[in-house]
C-alpha cells in the first residue's frame, strides 16, 4: 500500500484509527524508505519539541502576572489547579502520541506500555523501574533510568523516566503507573538525538506544571516507596 | 484574583510557548503574549464558564498575531498573503540582522506561510488533536491535515539540509 505523507503524519501524529494504524504498520515492516520518511518526520517532531518545549518550563515573566494579579495573589491555588482537566487532555494526547511513536519506531507491539479503558499504562521492565528503582540508587543494568519523583497536588506520586524508546512521566493510580506525558526516548539508533534534550525537556516542563511542592528527596523516595506509593498527604 | 485570572495564569506556560511558535523570535513572541493577555482580559464576558479557557485564549492569540502579520505584510507593501511569512525580513535592516542570529528552528517557521505555521504551533507544538485545531482555525479538517503536511515537509526539507 503506498503511503503518502499525509497519512505517514496522521500516524506519527497519533492520529489514525486502529485499522489505518495497522497498515501503516505493515507498509513501514516492508518499505525501509518509507521507515526512512517516517525518520525524517519524527526528527522534525523532535526538534521542534526541544525547541519550543522548554519555554512552557521558563518561569513566567513578572509583567504577565502582575497583569493578572490585580486582586488577591494567591499562587499555591494556582499551582494546584495545574494539574487540572486541561493538563490532563493534553497528556492524554501527548500519550496517544507516543503510541504511535513506539509503533514508529519499534515496529512491533510495546510491551512495557499498555493501552487500558483509554489511559496508557506501564507494563513490564518499565513497571518494574517504576514500583521498585531508585534515583538514588539506579542498578548498574537499569535499562529505565528514574528521574525525579514527586507529589502532585492531589497527594498521588508521580516519577519522570527515561528509556531508549520513551520518556515520560508516570503517576501512581489505581496501584498502577499511568503514563501521563511522554515524548520519545533517548536513543534508539544513531544516538543524534540525544542532545536535543533527550526528548525529555517536554517532559520535565510537564512535571514542573504538575509538581506541588518539592520533588521528594533520596529519603523520600526511599520511604515512599517503602510504603507502596501511597498518596502523601495532599498539600498545596 | 478570580477564577478567570487564575486559570489564565495557569495556561501561561503553554500560551507562552504557543507564542513563541507563532513569533518571530523570544521578543516578539513575549510582545504577543501581552497583547493577547490584555485582550483576553478585555473580552472576559464574552468567554462562556464551563467551556474551554485554553482554546479561547490560544485562538484569541492566534488572532492577534495575524492581525501583526497582515499589518507587516502591508507595511512591506506585498499583497500576496501567502508569501506573508517569507516578506516579514522585508522590514529593513535591523529584521536582517535580527534575522542572521535566528535559532535554525526559527528561521525554518518563519519561512512557512502564516496558515501552515499556526497548523505547527497547534498541532505539533502545543499538541492539539487535529480536530480540535481545526475547529480552533474554523477550518475543515482536511484543510488542517493539508496544511500540515505542507508546512512540515518544507520544514524537514530546511532543517535537513542545514
Amino acid at each position: 500500500m503506498a503511503v503518502d505523507d499525509e497519512r505517514l503524519m496522521a500516524f506519527l501524529d497519533g492520529e489514525l484509527d486502529e485499522v489505518a494504524r495497522a497498515r501503516v504498520e505493515r507498509a513501514l515492516a516492508g518499505d525501509p524508505v518509507l521507515r526512512d520518511r517516517l525518520e525524517v518526520q519524527r526528527r522534525l517532531r523532535e526538534r521542534l519539541a526541544a525547541w519550543y518545549g522548554p519555554v512552557a518550563g521558563e518561569e513566567v515573566p513578572e509583567r504577565f502576572r502582575r497583569m493578572l494579579e490585580s486582586r488577591v495573589v494567591d499562587l499555591s491555588s494556582a499551582r494546584a489547579r495545574r494539574a487540572g482537566p486541561l493538563w490532563r487532555n493534553f497528556a492524554a494526547l501527548a500519550a496517544t502520541l507516543v503510541l504511535g511513536l513506539l509503533i514508529g519506531r519499534g515496529l512491533a507491539p510495546s510491551s512495557t506500555v499498555m493501552l487500558e479503558d483509554g489511559a496508557m499504562v506501564a507494563r513490564g521492565e518499565l513497571a518494574r523501574a517504576l514500583e521498585t528503582q531508585l534515583a538514588s540508587a539506579p542498578p548498574a543494568d537499569a535499562a529505565t533510568r528514574i528521574g525525579v519523583t514527586f507529589a502532585r497536588a492531589d497527594g498521588s506520586l508521580c516519577r519522570t523516566f527515561e528509556a531508549e524508546a520513551l520518556a515520560g512521566l508516570a503517576c501512581r493510580e489505581d496501584g498502577g503507573w499511568r503514563l501521563v506525558a511522554s515524548a520519545a526516548g533517548t536513543g534508539g539508533a544513531g544516538g543524534e538525538y540525544r542532545q536535543a534534550g533527550s526528548g525529555g525537556a517536554l517532559v520535565l516542563a510537564a512535571a514542573q506544571e504538575m509538581m506541588a511542592g518539592d520533588p521528594l528527596d533520596a529519603d523520600g523516595e526511599r520511604r515512599a516507596r517503602d510504603s507502596g506509593w501511597r498518596n502523601v498527604a495532599a498539600r498545596d | 484574583m478570580q477564577g478567570f485570572e487564575r486559570e489564565l495564569l495557569t495556561l501561561l506556560p503553554r500560551l507562552r510557548r504557543f507564542a513563541r511558535a507563532l513569533a518571530r523570535d523570544a521578543a516578539d513572541a513575549d510582545d504577543l503574549t501581552q497583547v493577547a493577555l490584555e485582550r483576553a482580559l478585555k473580552a472576559r464576558d464574552r468567554w462562556q464558564p464551563g467551556t474551554r479557557l485554553d482554546a479561547w485564549t490560544m485562538k484569541i492569540m492566534r488572532n492577534c498575531w495575524i492581525d501583526e502579520v497582515r499589518s507587516r505584510t502591508r507595511r512591506a507593501q506585498t499583497f500576496a498573503p501567502e508569501e506573508a511569512g517569507e516578506r516579514v525580513g522585508a522590514d529593513g535592516h535591523r529584521d536582517i540582522e535580527r534575522r542572521a542570529q535566528m535559532h535554525d528552528v526559527d528561521r525554518a517557521m518563519n519561512a512557512l506561510p502564516p496558515e501552515q505555521r499556526e497548523a505547527i504551533a497547534l498541532v505539533l507544538v502545543d499538541g492539539l488533536a487535529y480536530r480540535e485545531a481545526a475547529d480552533l482555525l474554523d477550518i475543515p479538517i482536511g484543510t488542517l491535515t493539508s496544511r500540515l503536511t505542507r508546512g512540515r515537509q518544507a520544514l524537514a526539507q530546511r532543517l535537513e539540509a542545514a
